[in-house]
């Protein structure tokens, strides 16, 4: 069980990698400041090294949700594998339809989901849920949408120079943006890194720990540092380019001076918020982040539908997560087979959507460019089925029409002014 | 609840990334007035280069707070 526990809880980290490369990679790719190749690979080891960094949060990754301690309940490997096959199930999803969806949210969600079926409700600790998840939620992008918002008026501004006899633009050098673009986009995927390989961490670490392997109390030892580390790096490699593609294009197009804005905000907000104890999820800020510095120039136009999208996905991730972990731990509780059935059931629906996806294959060389290619494909495909339906009809008008001819001459006369009309 | 932290949290944030954007769109600005510029270019340009400087220092003092090996 445990064995399985950190096989599950390494692949939680590979697809928290993926599914968090689009927050600092996307607006760079989007604004061709790094190609997308040499993005994820600077993603991939900027998180590398920022597992490495630090492991303070290790440690508090379930601590003030779920009620554990002497007073409390004692958390199972049973209610983590639970807590791990919601988060992951939630992670793939979120992927397939290409939301930036947070994944520590995904991971509460799971975890309170199976304590809630394997313990009780009275697990849960409700005011904990709601300071740790519930407002940051809803601040993280409310935070990093005005702050990007703001920084993005003050670069346009900044940089904006008319001639003051003539009134005419004079070169602005806006592209100078791109090259600080490497570098904030770096600092946010360092912040990733020392943030979310640490949830791993601390995961497998509480279930050494339950297991009775290691010492109460003590901190992740080495190999489970490497091992979180490299399962992060390798998820971020793999690049999640549906996600870069939703936060780099679906949202809102982005110049370079937004992207350096919006990374800035990213970067800061995380830094701030972790560094003085308010948590929140990197995927939002980044998000928030994206929609403010579309929002801070004028001309951009931000795809509102899209961002309803994305909101209700968040909306739906702390449930959705909880659900699939509510199920997984009832399945666990009927003993091995249950476990059994539950490893199945998950891994073949993890594979599952990972063929489906396989049918519309977004990589690296068709993440951004092919927003417009797409429509004009599905333009075209739209088109050539209309075309293809008045053929038809006046295919079969014109069998009818032959059939008619014989009786009756003059019917046969008007219908070829119908079909005319259908082919016109 | 934490509203305090969460006023610093967002207090920080706007403070931090609006100095950083602004250093570096003052930098941004001076390499293209040098680019303009008849007279003295270099100067401005290498006003530009402080401006960029100074933001990579602020940029390092931020690497300084999250990594936790230099601040504890």
């Amino acid at each position: 069980m445990v064995a399985l526990v950190i096989a599950l809880a390494l692949f939680f980290d590979f697809t928290n990698g993926f599914h968090d490369t689009a927050n600092a990679m996307a607006t760079p790719i989007a604004t061709g400041a790094i190609k997308p190749k040499t993005a994820v690979t600077l993603a991939a080891i900027l998180n590398l090294v920022g597992a490495f960094l630090s492991t303070e949060v290790a440690k508090t990754v379930s601590g003030g949700i779920i009620r554990e301690g002497s007073d409390g309940i004692q958390i199972t490997p049973d209610i983590i594998f639970a807590g791990l096959m919601g988060a992951i199930l939630w992670n793939m999803i979120t992927w397939l339809k290409g939301l930036p969806s947070s994944s520590s949210h995904a991971l509460f969600g799971g975890l309170i989901g199976a304590a809630i079926a394997g313990i009780g409700f009275n697990s849960i600790n409700l005011e904990g849920l709601l300071q740790k998840v519930i407002l940051p939620a809803i601040f993280a992008p409310l935070i990093a949408g005005i702050v990007a918002y703001v920084c993005t008026r003050l670069a346009y501004l900044l940089t904006s120079r008319h001639d003051p006899e003539t009134g005419s633009k004079l070169t602005q050098k806006r592209g100078g943006f791109r090259t600080g673009q490497i570098f904030t986009s770096s600092l946010v995927a360092l912040a990733h890194g020392t943030n979310d390989a640490q949830k791993t961490m601390g995961i497998i670490t509480l279930v050494l720990i339950a297991a009775g392997t290691q010492e109460t109390g003590s901190g992740p030892q080495f190999w489970v540092i490497a091992a979180c580390a490299f399962a992060i790096a390798i998820g971020t490699y793999a690049g999640g380019w549906r996600i870069i593609r939703t936060m780099g294009a679906g949202l809102t197009e982005v110049k370079p001076a937004q992207g350096f804005a919006a990374e800035t905000s990213t970067a800061s907000a995380i830094l701030a918020s972790s560094h003085l104890g308010f948590a929140l999820s990197t995927t939002q800020v980044a998000s928030g982040s994206v929609i403010g510095s579309g929002m801070g120039r004028r001309g951009t136009s931000v795809r509102w539908s899209m961002v309803g999208k994305i909101a209700l996905g968040w909306l739906f991730t702390l449930p959705a997560a909880g659900l699939v972990g509510a199920l997984t731990a009832l399945l666990v509780k009927t003993g091995v087979i249950g476990v059994l059935i539950a490893a199945v059931a998950g891994t073949s629906a993890v594979l599952f959507m990972f063929f489906y996806s396989r049918k519309s294959a977004v990589g690296h060389h068709n993440a951004i460019e092919v927003e417009e290619a797409g429509q004009a494909v599905r333009f075209a495909k739209t088109k050539a089925r209309a075309r293809a339906r008045a053929h038809a009809k006046a295919k079969a008008e014109a069998d009818a029409k032959a059939a008619a001819t014989r009786n009756a001459p003059l019917e046969a006369e008007s219908d070829t002014v119908t079909t005319k009309d259908v082919q016109r | 609840m934490k509203w305090l932290e969460l006023v610093t949290v967002a207090g920080a944030t706007l403070a931090s990334a609006v100095t950083v954007v602004v250093l570096y769109s003052l930098g941004v600005r001076l390499t293209a007035i040098a680019g303009d510029a008849q007279a003295s270019p270099g100067f401005k340009k290498s006003l530009a280069y402080v401006c960029f400087g100074l933001c990579g220092v602020a940029v390092l003092f931020g690497l300084y707070l999250i990594i936790p090996y230099f601040s504890g």
